[in-house]
């Protein structure tokens, strides 16, 4: 069953936000952003100004040579939260199923309910009439589509006025949609690997569809699989509603259930090392740690206690999640999945402990394991 | 097994020991309370393995004998009868306990008494005598202290100690320690050391009703438990294995600075500054103030959240030795300040990221060592 996922951007939303703000500044070469004199970049810039030449992250000096009557507004930060959340809740009036990927973006999962054209025509229309944002949208059978639609309809719009556009990727066509397509609009494909396939003579999405699974992986190792599956219009990445952004956690279904406790300690530590390590990779430390686990016969539960400081230690996730273990299963009870998370991120404000010389010792030995397992792999050191 | 009891003594009797029942438990009958007759007396019992509660009430007993009552049916119903006269007659066969009271006729299900786990009947032979309103006090303070991590189960326990006549309780959640001496009226014959889980002790303490009576305490020989028998209640618990760390040593020895503060007014404080830091990390600012010789000083209590606000109050002190800015997680405060009956309470800090110590001004017997919250 192929899903309907719709892809939301707010068009040019901080400009957007101004105008309505001050409706004179409609039709006219304006941008938000940084003062030229602080180096200040051009955050948004409205369509005139786009016609003139100017982008976005243009630095603003930049934008003014090229525009010289381009005004220049500095930010009122405030106010585009409370626009953004006004849309971000139209969207989730739709279905719950609701990722915010960034202030004036987002998914939802609008799979199963009804005519996607119908849907999207009253959810730009209430967007604009109802908010005043002009939005566009695009639809398909999965994020990266969906995405790339929207990119594709917004550039095919009139110019110098919000594209407002719409556009649908039936199921099934995804890779004849994207085939014709620059091979940098791929998510992934920055510069570099730009440059590096239009040195094999690839340009466009297709190009990249069409050459072996295996000449993409010696070019671009794991990623290189995945770009090729993205080419072909396959992605299969869930919509991660925003509870699930807000924690890290990881998770292994066994190849048979397993009722050994070692194992299962064994799998309980390998996990906790790696939310560990990307709570500390990405400088989030959490209150909450959850275990998550499924019987045999597919009955799941999952159980969090909520430490009185914040952790970002392997040790302590856990020591923490093996305690929640050894509570909630009954002995030689088997178990087909088990999964470790950690949630609920504070600022890095730490409450020291009575006994802290150990774990300020642990604290260090973990940066120096992190430090070796980054330069030479993961393999290259363990727990004894 | 034939009684009659007074509804008032029965609910009572069921609403002390219905604590130790343990709902969700595999085993059935734990989730019932043990009824026997017991020398004149009607004893309920529960337990959950780790602690167990008995009471004895006033009872006419026709017919000896012994049964295990759901007890949130029991419960329940007990609290629904008139203030009359119960009677509880027990067909032994069936294991179905006929409950008659005014107009109502009930008929409850029971588990044989057989099934019950054996209570401890200790030998009170050399019993530490505790005298209630102290003991009372002393768990008071220290048993908010005790970890609820189950990960460090010897930490989820108070340190009792006993030497000659005094008696020491210590608790310890990693970030916070709390200490309190206490004298006994006899010297115990042997010293004691033992760690009873603060589960069990905030249920003693819940327990004991508030008259002059005496606490007996013993530990039975090899048998990992502590018993604490009052004339009409008996609190049972399993003790915690382990070592307790040795809590001497983070005591500081010295402090840059000692401020006096109003108890009640550091506590008003800190639970204002709490309706806002709860949103966050629970963290609160103390700005110790320090300034001239003769010159008050002051401490800023404040607290802020992305949400909901800030708040601060400036809390008269006197001061000795330097000024400072520390954090401290102020539930940790409060909870401490609440059980200070000092009017006055001292504060000593040495530097921001350093344990504080908190005592009541005029009381030896009491203190607590805090570990503040530090950035990075």
């Amino acid at each position: 069953m192929p899903r309907t996922i719709l892809h939301l951007d707010l068009d040019a939303f901080f400009c957007a936000v101004e105008e309505l703000h001050d409706p004179s500044l409609r039709g006219k070469p304006f941008a938000v952003g940084g003062r030229p004199e602080e180096r200040g970049v051009v955050s948004s810039c409205s369509y005139p100004a786009r016609l003139l030449g100017v982008r976005s992250a243009m630095p603003t000096s930049r934008a003014l040579r090229l525009c010289p009557g381009l005004i220049v507004i500095s930010h009122h930060r405030s106010n585009y939260g409370e626009m953004s959340e006004k849309v971000m809740a139209r969207l989730r009036n739709l279905s719950p199923f609701v990722e915010q990927i960034s202030i004036d973006e987002a998914f939802v999962d609008i799979s199963g309910l009804g005519d996607p054209a119908g849907i999207a025509r009253s959810l730009q229309a209430e967007v604009r009439e109802g908010i005043g944002l002009p939005c566009s949208v695009g639809i398909a059978s999965n994020k990266l589509v969906a995405k790339i639609a929207t990119e594709v309809g917004k550039k095919s719009g009139k110019k110098g006025e919000p594209p407002n556009a719409l556009t649908i990727v039936p199921p099934g066509s995804e890779a004849a949609f994207l085939d014709p397509l620059p091979a940098d609009m791929l998510w992934g494909v920055g510069p570099k690997t730009a440059a590096r396939l239009a040195e094999v003579g690839i340009r466009t999405i297709g190009d990249i569809a069409r050459r072996p699974e295996a000449d993409l992986v010696r070019w671009f190792g794991e990623n290189g699989q995945e770009l090729w599956r993205h080419a072909r219009g396959i992605d299969e990445r869930p919509i991660v509603t925003e509870y699930e952004a807000k924690s890290i956690s990881q998770e292994t279904t066994f190849a048979c259930d397993v009722r050994d406790d070692r194992q299962l300690e064994r799998t309980l530590r390998e996990l906790s090392e790696q939310v560990g390590r990307r709570l500390r990779k990405s400088g989030l430390a959490g209150t909450t740690v959850k275990i998550k686990l499924r019987w045999p016969d597919f009955t799941s539960l999952t159980r969090q206690i909520t430490l009185p400081g914040t952790t970002d230690q392997d040790d302590e996730i856990y020591r923490t999640a093996l305690a929640l273990l050894t509570k909630v299963r009954p002995k030689g009870k088997a178990v087909r999945l088990i999964g470790v998370g950690v949630s609920g991120f504070k600022p890095p404000l730490r409450q020291l402990g009575l006994w802290d010389g150990d774990s300020e010792k642990r604290r260090k030995l973990q940066e120096a394991v992190d430090e070796l397992q980054e330069k030479f792999g993961r393999k290259v050191i363990h727990r004894g | 097994m034939k009684v009659t009891v007074l509804q008032e003594s029965l609910a009572r009797g069921l609403s002390l020991v219905s604590r130790a029942v343990s709902p969700r438990s595999t085993l059935p009958v734990l989730s019932n309370v043990l009824i026997a007759t017991d020398e004149g007396r009607l004893r309920l019992s529960a337990t959950n393995l780790e602690l167990g509660i008995t009471c004895w009430i006033g009872a006419k007993i026709e017919e000896d004998g012994s049964t295990t009552v759901p007890a949130r049916t029991f419960v329940d119903l007990v609290a629904t009868l008139p203030t009359e006269q119960v009677s509880l007659n027990l067909n032994a066969q069936t294991q179905t306990l006929n409950v008659r009271c005014g107009a109502s006729n009930t008929d409850i299900k029971c588990i044989d008494a057989q099934e019950f786990p054996p209570l401890p009947v200790p030998d009170m032979e050399g019993a530490l005598q505790l005298n209630v309103a102290d003991f009372k006090e002393m768990i008071s303070q220290v048993v908010f202290a005790a970890s609820v991590d189950e990960a460090r189960p010897v930490l989820m326990g108070v340190l009792v100690t006993v030497e000659k006549d005094t008696i020491t309780m210590a608790a310890a959640d990693g970030f916070r320690l709390s200490v309190r001496k206490g004298t006994l009226s006899q010297p115990a014959a042997q010293p004691l050391t033992a760690i009873i889980p603060a589960r069990a002790l905030t249920e003693l303490g819940r327990v004991v009703s508030d008259g002059n009576e005496m606490i007996a305490m013993v530990l039975p020989k090899g048998r990992g438990q502590v018993v604490f028998h009052m004339k009409d209640v008996e609190v049972s618990s399993q003790l915690i294995d382990g070592t307790f760390p040795d809590y001497q040593q983070i005591i500081p020895r010295s402090h840059k600075s000692r401020t006096i503060l109003s108890t009640p007014a550091l506590l008003k404080a800190c639970k204002q500054a709490e309706i806002f830091a709860r949103e966050g990390s629970n963290v609160a600012r103390l700005d110790i103030k320090s300034s001239g010789d003769l010159e008050p000083g002051a401490v800023e209590i404040s607290a802020q959240s992305e949400e909901t606000g800030s708040n601060e109050t400036i809390v008269a002190a006197t001061i000795e030795g330097i000024g400072l800015l520390i954090a401290f997680n102020v539930k940790y405060m409060r909870e401490v300040l609440e059980v200070i009956k000092s009017p006055n309470v001292a504060l000593e800090t040495s530097a921001a990221n350093a344990p504080g110590v908190i005592r009541p001004v005029g009381d030896e017997n009491f203190l607590h060592v805090i570990m503040p919250m530090h950035l990075g």
